[in-house]
C-alpha cells in the first residue's frame, strides 16, 4: 500500500504514513477473510480442521477480533486527533442503518435465545440494540460513527468464534414443524462474510481519511469484492463441473496412431491419432467404454436447424418493424407480443410442439419438431435484439444513402444490415445459450431413448434422398427421434435407467455428460463471439 | 433591389405573389408593406424554379409561400437565425423531406423546367442529380474507395461483384478511375491516395466532410445541397471547404445553408435571409444584401441587433 498515495484536506501529497499502513493492513485482512468465508462456505476449507496450524474457527475469530480492534483504534484514533483524517460531522443516515441491522440481529438472537428470554424480550431487545447501534453511528462524528459500531460488531462475533461460544459442531434447532436448524457450517462463513463486507468498507473509509475520499474508498472497496466474488462464483461452478467431469469424460481415452475410431473425411478413410471413447461412442452391450455421440451430434444439429430457422425470420421482422412499419400501435402490439414469447415458459414451447408439430411430422418425437420448437423459442430474442441493433444505426447513414438516389432495399441491404450484424449476432449468442440447455421441449417433442447406440447418431447431411415424387427431397433423419445432451443428463439423473449394467461409474457419466454440454454451449458462444469480433472488425478497421 | 433592371421577365422575376411581378411598382409597394425583398433579377439561367412552397410539420407551418429562383453554377447562400425553415426549404429541393411522414409539402418546386413535386417523379433520378452533404459528416462504415463507388454500384453503373469478377466483366478499372476523379474534385485524394481501402471513420471530420462532398460528386449531380457543411469543423477545415465550394461552383450549381455570415459573405454569388416564422425575407446579390438590405429585420439581423 506504500504506493498508494493520498490527498488529505492539502493539495500537496502527503507521505504514508504509519497509521495508513494500519487501515491499509485492515483492507487487506477483509480481503483474506472474504476469501476464507466464501472457500468455507462452499467446503473448500473444513471448518472442523486447522489452517495454517490453527483450527479453523479459531483462526477466523482471531482475525475478525484483530480486524475490529484495528477498525475502532483507527476510528477513536481519529478522533482523538492522534491520526490526520477529513471527516464530516456524521456518517449519515444510511450508514446508520446499514449498521444497526447486525445488530438487530444479534440483540435478539442473544436475549430470546442465548439468555432465553423468550421472543417478546427478544424482539425489544432487538430493537433497542439496532437503535443504540444506529445513534452511535449518526450522532457521533463520521471518524467514530463508522467504525465503533461496525469494529464493535467484529470484535463482537470474533470473540464468539474465538472462544468456541459458537464451534464448528454448533447446532441451533429452530424447533419448527419443519425439520430446519441453523448449522455453524452455515452460520460461521455467512457471519464471517457480512461482518468482513462491513469491516472492509469501514477500514476503506478509514483509509480514505473518512469524508468525501473515505466514502469513495469504501464504495470502492464494496463494489470490488462484489464482482469478484461474482467471477468467484462462475469460476467455481465451472472449475467444479470440470473436475467431477473430467475423470469420466476421459475414462478409456488414447492418444497414438491407430488407436482412433476409422471415420471418413472427405472420401478418405482415416483412422484418427485420440481415442476418446466418451465422445466417439455410443452406448451398446459390447462397448468397452460407453459414450454420448449421439447427444453431442444430436445437439449441434437442433441448434443449428433452431438457428436456421429463427434468424432469416427474425431479422426479416426486425427489418420490417425497424425500417417499414410507421411507429404506432401495430408495432407496440407487436413489441409487447415478442417480449412475451421471450418470457413464455419453455415446456410451453414444448407442449406446442407436442401438440400441434408432433401430429404433422409423422406422428412421432422427431429431431425436425425439436428443431422448429426451439427455433420459435429463440425468434423472439432474435427479433428484439435484431431491431435494438437496426435502431442504433444512426439515421445519417440512411440519409447519406437516400441523398445519393439508393433505394430503401438497397440501403438496408448494404448499409443497415451490416452496420447492424454484430448486435443481431450478439442476440444469436445469447438465445443459443439458452436454447442449446433446454430441456423440456425437447423432453415432449424430439428426445428417443436415453442410451442410444452409436448407430443411432443423427446423420442429417448423409441422409438426403431424392425422391420421384414431391417434394422430391427427403430426410428421414429428420423425422426420427434422437438424444440431445440435456435431456440425456436429465434422464440420467431422474431414471437411471439402466446405468448399473451398462455404464461402469454412473456418477462419473452424468459429470462428464454435463461437462460435455457445458463445453458444447461454451463453443456456441466461441463461434458467436469470434462471428461478432469479424463483423465489428470490418465495420470499424477494414 | 430595382437598380438591376433584367430585361427579361420570365428569369429571375420571383415574387411571393405571382400576379404582380410583373409590374414592378405595385410589386415594390406590396413587398414593402409585407417587408419582402425577393424580388432578385439575375443574369444567366435559372436552375431551380420555387413557387410558393408551403411546408407544414403536423400542426406546424414551418414554411410559409417561399418563391425563389435558383440560378445555375453559382453558389447561393442560405442565411436566418435557427428554426427559420432554411434546412427545410433545402430539404425540399431534392425531396428529402418525403421521409418525415408528418411533412406535408404544397407548392412548386422545378429542376431545369420539371416539376419535382408532382405524381410520377423518379425519386432515385431526381436525387442522383440533386445531391446533399449533411452538417455532420457522415461517411458509411466502409472503406474510403466502397464509400465513392456506393453510389454508381447501386445505381448499376458500376459492377464489381463476385460474378463480375469471375465472368471477367469485372469494372475495377472504372471503379478505381472514378474514386480518383471524385477525390481529386473534393481536393482529398493526396491526402488518402495510398491508403483507399482503409475505413473512412479513421479520416479527421474535415476529411470525412471532403469525402461526404467526393460521394456526392461520384454520380454527376447537376445541384448540389449543402446543409451547414462546416459547422462541425474546426477553421483550417473549414477553410478547405470553402474553397472547395468555390472550385465546385464552376460546374455545379451549389446551395449551402449556413449560419455563420461571414461564410456565406465569403462564398456565395447570391444570399437568402430567411426569418423566424419560416419567411424568405429578402433574396439578392451577396453584396447587396450583406452591404445594403432593403429590408430593416435583415439589417437588424445582420448587425446583430435580432438574431
Amino acid at each position: 500500500m506504500a504506493g498508494a498515495s493520498r490527498t488529505g484536506g492539502n493539495l500537496v501529497e502527503k507521505e504514508t504514513t504509519e497509521t495508513d499502513a494500519v487501515a491499509a493492513v485492515a483492507i487487506g485482512l477483509s480481503a483474506v477473510l472474504f476469501a476464507l468465508a466464501i472457500a468455507a462456505m462452499f467446503e473448500r476449507i473444513s471448518l472442523t480442521g486447522t489452517l495454517a496450524g490453527v483450527e479453523t474457527v479459531t483462526l477466523l475469530g482471531g482475525l475478525l477480533t484483530a480486524l475490529g480492534v484495528a477498525v475502532i483504534a483507527f476510528g477513536v484514533g481519529s478522533r482523538f486527533g492522534s491520526v490526520e483524517t477529513d471527516p464530516d460531522p456524521s456518517a449519515g443516515i444510511i450508514a446508520g442503518g446499514g449498521a444497526a441491522v447486525p445488530w438487530v440481529v444479534i440483540g435478539g438472537a442473544v436475549a430470546s435465545e442465548t439468555l432465553g428470554f423468550g421472543t417478546a424480550v427478544g424482539a425489544v431487545a432487538a430493537v433497542a440494540a439496532g437503535a443504540v447501534a444506529f445513534a452511535a453511528t449518526v450522532l457521533p462524528r463520521e471518524d467514530v460513527g463508522s467504525t465503533l459500531p461496525l469494529g464493535s460488531l467484529l470484535a463482537v462475533t470474533g470473540l464468539v468464534f474465538f472462544t468456541g461460544v459458537i464451534g464448528p459442531t454448533w447446532v441451533w434447532e429452530l424447533g419448527w414443524a419443519q425439520q430446519a436448524a441453523i448449522t455453524a457450517e452455515f452460520l460461521i462463513p455467512v457471519a464471517t462474510l457480512f461482518t468482513t463486507l462491513y469491516g472492509g468498507w469501514a477500514s476503506a473509509k478509514a483509509y480514505g481519511g473518512f469524508g468525501a475520499r473515505g466514502r469513495h474508498m469504501g464504495a470502492y472497496v464494496l463494489v470490488y469484492l462484489n464482482a469478484i466474488s461474482i467471477v468467484a462464483f462462475l469460476f467455481t461452478l465451472v472449475a467444479y463441473v470440470v473436475v467431477q467431469g473430467v475423470p469420466g469424460l476421459l475414462n478409456g481415452a488414447d492418444i497414438g496412431l491407430g488407436t482412433g475410431p476409422e471415420t471418413t473425411i472427405l472420401g478418405v478413410s482415416v483412422t484418427l491419432p485420440v481415442s476418446v471413447p466418451f465422445v466417439m461412442n455410443g452406448v451398446a452391450l459390447f462397448n468397452d467404454f460407453q459414450g454420448v455421440l449421439p447427444a453431442i451430434v444430436g445437439t449441434v444439429w437442433l441448434v443449428i436447424g433452431a438457428v436456421l430457422l429463427a434468424v432469416p425470420l427474425g431479422v426479416g421482422a426486425a427489418v420490417f418493424l425497424t425500417e417499414y412499419a410507421d411507429r404506432g400501435r401495430f408495432t407496440q402490439v407487436v413489441e409487447v407480443a415478442t417480449n412475451g414469447l421471450w418470457s413464455t415458459p419453455s415446456i410451453v414451447f414444448g407442449l406446442f410442439g407436442f401438440a400441434f408439430l408432433i401430429p404433422r411430422f409423422g406422428n412421432g418425437k422427431s429431431l425436425l419438431s425439436g428443431m422448429i420448437t426451439l427455433g420459435f423459442m429463440l425468434l423472439p430474442l432474435v427479433v428484439i435484439t435484431s431491431r435494438e441493433a437496426m435502431l442504433s444505426v444512426p439515421d445519417e447513414y440512411r440519409d447519406a444513402s437516400a441523398a445519393l438516389g439508393v433505394s430503401k432495399w438497397q440501403t438496408i441491404r448494404s448499409v443497415v444490415l451490416p452496420a447492424a450484424l454484430p448486435g443481431v449476432v450478439t442476440g444469436v449468442i445469447l438465445g443459443v445459450g439458452r436454447i442449446a440447455g433446454e430441456t423440456a421441449p425437447i423432453l415432449l417433442t424430439m428426445a428417443g431413448g436415453t442410451f442410444i447406440p452409436e448407430s443411432q447418431t443423427v446423420d442429417v447431411i448423409g441422409s438426403f434422398q431424392f425422391t420421384s415424387a414431391p417434394p422430391f427431397v427427403a430426410n428421414p433423419a429428420l423425422l426420427e427421434a434422437t438424444s440431445a445432451l440435456p435431456y440425456q443428463l436429465y434422464a440420467l439423473i431422474t431414471a437411471g435407467v439402466g446405468l448399473g449394467s451398462s455404464v461402469s461409474d454412473p456418477n462419473a457419466f452424468r459429470w462428464a455428460t454435463a461437462l460435455i454440454l457445458l463445453i458444447v454451449v461454451l463453443s456456441f458462444y466461441a463461434i458467436g463471439i469470434a462471428t461478432r469480433y469479424y463483423f465489428r472488425r470490418r465495420l470499424r478497421h477494414n | 433591389m430595382s437598380e438591376n433592371q433584367n430585361p427579361q421577365p420570365q428569369t429571375g422575376t420571383a415574387t411571393t405573389d405571382s400576379d404582380q411581378s410583373l409590374t414592378t411598382t405595385t410589386g415594390e409597394t406590396v413587398e414593402q408593406t409585407r417587408d419582402e425583398w425577393t424580388n432578385y433579377e439575375f443574369q444567366g439561367e435559372a436552375k431551380m424554379t420555387v413557387e410558393d412552397l408551403d411546408v407544414y410539420y403536423g400542426d406546424d407551418h414551418a414554411l410559409k409561400g417561399v418563391s425563389m429562383e435558383i440560378p445555375e453554377k453559382s453558389v447561393t447562400a442560405l442565411i436566418g437565425p435557427s428554426g427559420c425553415g432554411k434546412s427545410t426549404y433545402l430539404r425540399c429541393l431534392n425531396r428529402m423531406n418525403d421521409r418525415i411522414s408528418s411533412a406535408r409539402i404544397d407548392g412548386s418546386v422545378r429542376l431545369g423546367g420539371e416539376e419535382v413535386y408532382q405524381d410520377g417523379v423518379n425519386l432515385v433520378e431526381l436525387r442522383k442529380r440533386v445531391g446533399m452533404v449533411f452538417q455532420s459528416p457522415n461517411p458509411f462504415p466502409k472503406s474510403i474507395r466502397e464509400n465513392i463507388a456506393y453510389g454508381p454500384k447501386k445505381h448499376g453503373d458500376l459492377d464489381t461483384g463476385l460474378l463480375a469478377r469471375l465472368l471477367n466483366r469485372s469494372d475495377a478499372d472504372e471503379r478505381d478511375r472514378l474514386v480518383e476523379r471524385c477525390l481529386r474534385d473534393a481536393a482529398l485524394w493526396d491526402e488518402v491516395s495510398d491508403r483507399l481501402d482503409d475505413n473512412a471513420l479513421g479520416l479527421s471530420g474535415g476529411q470525412q466532410q471532403r469525402l461526404c462532398i467526393a460521394r456526392c460528386l461520384s454520380v454527376d449531380p447537376e445541384v448540389i445541397l449543402m446543409d451547414e457543411p462546416a459547422s462541425a469543423l474546426d477553421p483550417i477545415a473549414t477553410a478547405k471547404i470553402e474553397d472547395l465550394i468555390d472550385d465546385l461552383s464552376e460546374e455545379y450549381t451549389v446551395v449551402i445553408v449556413t449560419h455563420n455570415m461571414q461564410q456565406a459573405a465569403r462564398i456565395s454569388d447570391q444570399t437568402a435571409v430567411f426569418l423566424t416564422g419560416g419567411e424568405l425575407v429578402e433574396y439578392g446579390d451577396t453584396d447587396q444584401v450583406f452591404e445594403n438590405p432593403h429590408s430593416e429585420r435583415v439589417e437588424d439581423y445582420i448587425t446583430g441587433k435580432f438574431g
